[in-house]
């Protein structure tokens, strides 16, 4: 017990950690995921195949293997680029943090696309046309109709996609992220208490999860709130 | 053909059933006698469905007794898989199995239930098939039938059974306009050979010719049963009148 | 900076002596944890709460927790315990390759279970009752109409989640196992060339996705004929 008291603080900025890294990855994860949708409904056939090559290769890789080409290729991109400016350069390291936010943010994306995809056609389009009628540009009909109408859709999906980018930070730590799993590691090394350190991050991961559940359960019902009392 | 001196082979005494608070079956009185064709109607809401579905117990009543061939159905799992034995049933939405071909539709039950031989299955299967005129269909997919041919294939899945009874689940109302008369022709066909049925069915031109009583039921109640002369030239009650002006 | 597209070809061979680990991770963990699904989902639909309970409980805590700290907890993790190491079953958690295959077919069983769950929960109620109107019995039910459905129906979230599988074995590189991702970390630490090395493993990855889901292309075709001949 002592030994968890004596870790409680570390484990408490490695949850902040990854709070951040989901944040910051799932702000990342839906413009691409957007992006994505737009491309591969979009009439040209450059956008459709640069779409689907995404798609297919953020979904058919390691989650691990993505994390690692980010982290270390960005290093040598980074570093060989230096050299050109500045020949005595050592080494340019890209923080593990971005590098694995944006690493997921990618495989997330690339999930997304397609939950987005599937709901953009399941709009409509009678009201895409009444929009389009009243005068609204292309760019307020996808964002104040499409958009909108699309995220009800979405929605169950992408409750899925949030709790695979939660999860997925864990791998960050593989790489070097000081977050829960590297506290674990830490406190294993002291306390020689491998099982209690691991647990604690897996209830700590639990209960990060329980909570985006019950979150995207509650908007769920917020989203769905116009068709109560129509069946 | 009034067999009145025959045995009820079907009796409703006092039936309710409840689904929560709401009641759907009110103190259900009901007999039907061996080779008896009784067609039920009604608004939809009524307990039509409720009432014959509680005959092969696919819902449980709450109160009252129901006996299927002098046979009490209680929840002993006995009973009640002789009475399903005995009892057909058609449904509304066809419900043939969809990864089965139209031949094994019938032969499944004849194998796992009455456990006849797989070749002998067969051929009881394709006798049936030809009394309901689709004998050429017998190696497709439901999927690949009409709405119309799928519910002879239902149709002939239940009689292939050898059942003593036959229910109808409004057999023709998920059926577009062209295809009624194919069923309602195969369910005439089977009411000629004596076959004793409950037809739940908006179909009046089938009632009046086919039925010996009908039931009108609104409510989770029996309102009226009549023989079927009776029934459409002298309704009783305001509730019947008003609903055969609004189907007639 | 330079970038030796030589080298990734050059490193394929030398990768390939990981795709044996990989597999056979997947098919056994995927085998087993088919099996597991299985029997949790039995047990959730029993209808005894003393059964179905225990499974909420495993379904929640290995869905809502990342495989990879499932992994550490029980390799890192159960060699706290003397029972443990005076068990029978010490012998296989002691080797990485025991713990990643436990680790990964608990994973698995969760998902799958939910999976096929899925598929029950997908067949029309109304053919449960043209059963029974039959006069078939439960198991009768279950297994000559309920379950051919189910499974066609489970078949597409099944082939994502054995892709997942797949990309999941790549974690048992980070307890030494040398599958595809471990020898590929192994030739990056050598040659210091990650783009070269790393891709030319993801690669591999994706061709392998890539028969995993014609493969799954297949069987749900063939499982679905029924429904495919009508709409040609």
């Amino acid at each position: 017990m002592s030994d968890l008291i004596a870790w409680s603080d570390d484990y408490f900025w490695g949850a902040m950690v990854v709070l951040k890294i989901f944040a910051v990855s799932l702000v990342m994860a839906v413009a691409f995921g957007l992006i994505g949708a737009t491309a591969k409904l979009s009439k040209s056939s450059i956008a459709n195949k640069i779409a689907s090559a995404y798609t297919i290769v953020f979904r058919g890789v390691p989650e691990l293997l993505v994390i690692l080409i980010f982290y270390y290729g960005s290093a040598i991109t980074l570093t060989s680029i230096g050299r050109v400016f500045y020949p005595q350069t050592q080494f340019i390291d890209i923080a593990p943090f971005w590098a694995g936010a944006f690493a997921i943010a990618l495989i997330v994306g690339s999930y997304a696309t397609e939950t987005f995809r599937g709901a953009f056609l399941g709009v409509d389009p009678g009201i895409v046309e009444a929009a389009r009628a009243l005068g609204l540009s292309n760019l307020h009909t996808f964002f104040y109709v499409r958009v909108p109408q699309m995220w009800r859709l979405a929605l169950p999906s992408f409750g899925n996609h949030m709790l695979s980018l939660m999860k997925d930070t864990a791998l960050i730590s593989i790489i070097g992220l000081e977050e829960i799993v590297y506290v674990a590691e830490m406190a294993t090394a002291v306390t020689l208490k491998p099982f209690t350190m691991y647990m604690i991050v897996a209830l700590i991961y639990l209960s990060i999860t329980t909570v985006i559940t019950l979150v995207m359960m509650a908007l769920e019902k917020h989203s769905n709130r116009h068709l109560e009392g129509a069946l | 053909m009034n067999e009145s001196d025959q045995k009820p082979i079907i009796i409703l005494e006092d039936v309710c059933k409840f689904f929560g608070d709401f009641q759907a079956l009110r103190n259900i009185n009901l007999q039907v006698k061996k080779g008896e064709r009784v067609v039920v109607c009604g608004p939809s809401g009524s307990g039509k469905s409720t009432m014959i579905r509680c005959i092969n117990r696919l819902e449980e009543h709450d109160s009252g007794k129901i006996f299927v061939d002098g046979r009490e159905l209680t929840s002993a799992v006995k009973d009640i898989d002789a009475v399903r034995r005995e009892v057909g049933m058609v449904f509304q939405s066809f419900n043939l199995f969809p990864h089965l071909t139209a031949i094994n539709n019938l032969m499944l039950a004849l194998k796992l239930v009455r456990k006849t031989k797989k070749s002998e299955a067969r051929e009881i299967a394709m006798r049936f098939l030809e009394r309901v005129h689709i004998p050429e269909q017998a190696d497709k997919y439901p999927s690949q039938l009409s709405g119309g041919q799928q519910q002879r294939v239902a149709i002939a899945r239940a009689l292939c059974m050898n059942p003593e009874v036959m229910l109808f689940d409004e057999p023709t109302s998920a059926l577009d306009p062209e295809m009624i008369s194919e069923v309602l022709d195969v369910m005439t066909d089977l009411a000629n050979e004596g076959m004793t049925m409950i037809v739940i069915t908006h179909e009046m031109g089938f009632a009046r010719n086919v039925a010996d009583n009908i039931v009108f039921m609104d409510c989770g109640q029996i309102v009226e049963m009549k023989p079927t002369d009776e029934f459409f030239e002298n309704p009783e009650s305001e509730r019947t009148k008003l609903f055969l002006e609004q189907i007639l | 900076m330079t970038f030796d597209i030589y080298l990734i070809f050059d490193s394929i061979p030398k990768m390939l002596a990981g795709i044996g680990m990989t597999l056979h991770l997947l098919f056994l963990s995927s085998f087993l944890g088919l099996i597991l699904g299985i029997i949790i989902l039995l047990m959730r639909i029993s209808g005894r709460w003393y059964l179905s309970f225990p499974t909420f409980a495993y379904i929640y805590f290995f869905r809502g927790t990342p495989i990879l700290v499932q992994i550490f907890v029980i390799y890192h993790g159960l060699p706290q315990f003397e029972a443990i190491r005076d068990s029978v079953f010490w012998p296989i958690l002691r080797e990485p390759f025991g713990c990643a295959i436990l680790a990964l077919t608990l994973n698995s069983g969760a998902y799958v279970s939910e999976i096929l769950r899925g598929g029950y929960l997908g067949v029309d109620k109304g053919l449960h009752e043209a059963g029974k109107a039959l006069g078939l019995s439960t198991p009768h039910r279950f297994i000559y109409v309920t379950t051919p459905i189910a499974v066609r129906l489970a078949i597409p979230a099944y082939s994502n989640d054995f892709i997942s599988m797949l990309k999941a074995t790549s974690l048992a590189s980070t307890i030494t196992l040398l599958e595809m991702t471990g020898v590929a970390r192994t030739i990056v630490a050598q040659t210091f060339a990650p783009y070269e090395i790393f891709i030319a493993a993801a690669i591999i990855y994706l061709v392998m996705t890539w028969f995993l889901q014609r493969g799954f292309g297949l069987f749900e075709k063939r499982m679905s004929r029924y429904i495919k001949l009508s709409e040609a």
